[in-house]
């Protein structure tokens, strides 16, 4: 059996070590699995406005000098 | 036909430079890697099938469990691309060597037991006996337990690295036989042809298989300790 030849086993394991311990795995891990696209209800949502509804201060313009 | 049955399995060396390691290596670049959301058909199929073992192994786990999904994914894909290569005429296959199996094995089943071990140790320590065992047989129980719990490595490397090497001997022996048919008796060959192609599409579903045997017995031990 030349399996049992001990004089190669450390290239082998050191080459499965990194083979499958590093290079599988970030394989693997670097593929983007989307979930299946479903439809979503727009209208239920709220609206996320990027601008305030109400103001609470008052900004003077910034032509004008500053007033303290 | 005078050459040694087991040469096969002896690692190839070019100009002296062991070639193990490049055969070991190149499964893994066989792996496409794509972070879009739409994908050729090769990373469609393989997606979808990365994704159906996931579940197929996964669901019975916990959450500690599942965190071991990206090892258990990354050895099932390792071991089968390693086992279907190995499967090309005048390659070598790494799944035959015992010391690569050995190294596979053991850290994976070391990394089971420590974790249970450290999650829940009163219920692992209660596996080393079995419920019910009458009192005189208790020492007697442990012993065995415990020498069944550390055999569990060498007895998932040695069932992938004789099942492999027994396939590809059985290939070869049969490969042998039919050439040597050829020329005795031609009305014979094709029908050890036929069982040769046989033993070949069973040798490419027992590649498969026992890549899946492996992971998934690593998977019953980390379900175990888990």
């Amino acid at each position: 059996m030349p399996q049992l030849n001990t004089t190669v086993w450390p290239t082998i394991i050191m080459s499965m070590l990194l083979a499958l311990f590093l290079l599988m795995q970030l394989k693997t891990l670097n593929t983007h699995y989307h979930p299946p696209a479903s439809p979503k209800l727009t209208n239920i949502k709220p609206h996320n406005n990027p601008w305030e509804h109400k103001w609470t201060k008052i900004y003077s313009l910034h032509s004008l000098p500053p007033q303290f | 036909m005078n050459e040694n049955l087991f040469t096969s399995f002896a690692t190839p060396t070019i100009l002296g430079l062991p070639a193990a390691v490049p055969i070991i290596l190149f499964p893994s670049l066989l792996i496409p890697t794509s972070k879009y959301l739409i994908n050729n058909r090769l990373i469609t199929t393989q997606q979808w099938l990365i994704q159906l073992t996931l579940k197929q192994m996964m669901t019975m786990h916990n959450t500690k469990g599942r965190t071991w999904s990206l090892m258990l994914i990354s050895l099932i894909t390792f071991i089968a691309t390693t086992n279907l290569l190995g499967l090309l005429p005048h390659s070598f296959t790494p799944t035959t060597q015992l010391s690569m199996n050995l190294a596979m094995a053991i850290p994976l089943w070391a990394g089971t037991v420590a974790t249970g071990f450290r999650l829940k140790a009163k219920n692992t320590l209660a596996h080393l006996l079995p419920q019910g065992t009458p009192t005189p047989l208790i020492p007697m129980l442990i012993i065995i337990e415990t020498i069944s719990l550390f055999i569990q490595p060498v007895a998932l490397a040695v069932r992938l690295t004789a099942n492999i090497t027994a396939g590809h001997l059985l290939m070869h022996l049969i490969g042998a036989a039919t050439m040597a048919l050829s020329t005795i008796s031609l009305p014979a060959t094709p029908i050890i042809f036929t069982v040769l192609t046989l033993l070949t599409t069973l040798e490419i579903a027992v590649a498969l298989i026992q890549a899946y045997v492996f992971t998934l017995l690593v998977s019953l031990y980390l379900h175990d300790n888990t």
